[in-house]
């Protein structure tokens, strides 16, 4: 009796948070690394000449889109 | 009955891998510990779950994983050389046929431990895994718990789901195991995001802690009474209040004692002298023998080695008659007693290469953990906080591990092998954040700069 108890509690808890697990999509890609990643990205393309070039481009190409 | 529910299980959480195959893992782990292969009847004891388990794993990291930020560590690099060292002692061994039969179940659990590292590479699979390997052994701890203080329980009398004194079914390792998870719970009260802390989350803890005390008193296993000490000693350096904490554990235990079984305080009497019982005093021979048995064969022996010792030594025999109690000191003899101590285990199957190679695998994650706990203490962000404290628990429990490795032999445990992998992962995890901060902040620096530069030449 204690015996199927205590499988019965520690399958029940397993499985819930098996469930939670599979539904969230940091277990596969870290919010904080990813953050930080993309963070250093947006400025190194702020700070290299090509990147605010690239950027210049996009905004006047889309103001004679615009126009 | 109980087969189909444990392969409904298993089925369950194959089935959810297909969406995370990191779960594969975590099956494995499940399967590795609670061995449901060995509680079931019929059908599961004829399927090779733990292989199937192994392959979804490992299959499932090779093909779907993104395999972002794995590198190979040093006590990875460690480890593999213990594998590779023990398959050498094996094919060497005093006694092949035992050597090989713990050379099956070694190798296994060392290189689980060195590939599950690969596996850990966000914040979210090291707490998963942690989740599992604390409820998988709560299943355990649960019932072992519950039938203490239901039925008593005795030394060698106390019934686990398995009766093999195989794995984590010894009472020793069990206890070991248990009181060493203790801080682990307990993490999970402040930074779980799978169970956000929660007064239930708590409750569960309070009562789990109770259960993991309970086993080495349930299963009178004496190695377990000097993990608590040693629980109760470290618990001292993160307590702000230590008077109160010594005070209280001072009660607490003293609130226990009438609670304790005649037969426990008989048990543990046996630890102030050694000389009275068999089990300790063939340890101190077995020791001092496997220090001769190096010094000649300085390599080691195989797994097993310690089936060719024999010993004849002197040892009080208790007779009572009626009320008298003559105590006469006979000759007893001894032959292939078990090292009972991790490291004479691995100095006499290993020889002093695999022991040093343990002894590093060992002391370089208890100083990992340190310097990443004065790393990241007092870090305050919801994504950083978790992480000394985390640290902390894993040291806690190498060291309870170590202290109770000292008197059996436990030194290929696969649950502590399987902790290894995840100081390891952590270790790996925060080296990362550690590059990405620092890469972070010079491309702020560099920014910085040139947006002066911009702004300088605007205005002129």
């Amino acid at each position: 009796m204690i015996d199927y108890f205590a499988l019965a509690l520690g399958h029940g808890l397993m499985a819930i948070a098996l469930l939670r697990l599979v539904l969230r999509a940091d277990l596969d890609a870290d919010p904080l690394i990813g953050q930080l990643k993309a963070d250093t990205a947006e400025n190194r393309m702020a700070a290299s000449s090509a990147g605010r070039n690239a950027a210049r481009r996009a905004k006047a190409g889309k103001e004679a889109a615009d126009t | 009955m109980l087969d189909l529910v444990f392969l409904a299980f298993i089925f369950f959480i194959l089935l959810l891998g297909l969406k995370r195959p990191f779960l594969w893992v975590l099956l494995y782990v499940y399967i590795d510990i609670l061995a449901p292969q060995r509680i079931g009847y019929s059908l599961i004891t004829s399927l090779p779950v733990s292989l199937i388990a192994f392959a979804a794993a490992f299959g499932g990291w090779l093909v779907l994983d993104r395999k972002e930020g794995g590198r190979f560590s040093v006590r990875q690099g460690l480890m593999l050389a213990l594998l590779v060292y023990c398959w050498w002692t094996t094919g060497h061994a005093d006694f092949p046929e035992e050597a090989a039969t713990k050379w099956d179940w070694v190798w296994k659990a060392l290189l689980f431990a060195i590939f599950l590292p690969f596996t850990l590479t966000t914040r979210a699979r090291i707490e998963a895994l942690a989740l599992m390997l604390v409820l998988t052994v709560a299943t355990i701890v649960i019932g072992t718990g519950m039938k203490t203080i239901l039925g008593g329980g005795g030394y060698q009398n106390l019934k686990f789901f398995v009766n093999d004194n195989s794995g984590i079914y010894e009472s020793s390792t069990l206890a070991t195991v248990a009181i060493g998870l203790i801080p682990m719970i307990w993490w999970f009260t402040r930074h779980g995001t799978v169970f956000r802390p929660h007064w239930l989350v708590t409750a569960f803890a309070v009562a789990l802690t109770f259960a993991c005390l309970l086993v080495p008193v349930g299963t009178e296993a004496r190695t377990g009474l000097l993990c608590i000490a040693a629980l109760g000693v470290l618990l001292l350096r993160y307590t702000k209040r230590r008077i109160m904490f010594i005070a209280g554990a001072g009660v607490l235990g003293l609130a226990a004692l009438p609670f304790l079984p005649q037969s426990y305080y008989e048990r543990m009497a046996t630890l102030a002298e050694p000389g009275g019982d068999e089990s300790a005093s063939t340890r101190v021979a077995v020791w001092e023998w496997t220090l001769d048995y190096v010094a000649e064969k300085p390599t080691g022996g195989g797994f097993d080695a310690y089936r060719s010792n024999s010993f004849t030594y002197v040892m009080p025999v208790k007779q009572v008659d009626g009320n008298t109690t003559t105590v006469t000191y006979q000759q007893v003899e001894d032959k292939g007693r078990a090292f009972h101590s991790s490291f004479f285990e691995l100095l006499g199957e290993q020889g002093w290469p695999g022991l040093i190679i343990w002894l590093s695998l060992h002391a370089l994650g208890l100083w990992q953990m340190e310097r990443i706990y004065r790393r990241w203490k007092g870090a305050e962000a919801e994504a950083e906080a978790w992480i000394a404290p985390f640290a902390a628990s894993l040291q806690m429990g190498a060291l309870i591990y170590l202290v109770g490795a000292t008197f059996q032999g436990i030194g290929y445990q696969p649950v502590m092998l399987m902790l290894v992998g995840l100081q390891i992962g952590l270790a790996s995890y925060c080296a990362r954040i550690d590059s990405a901060q620092s890469l972070h902040q010079r491309s702020e620096r560099r920014r910085a700069v040139i947006d002066d530069k911009l702004r300088g030449a605007v205005a002129a």
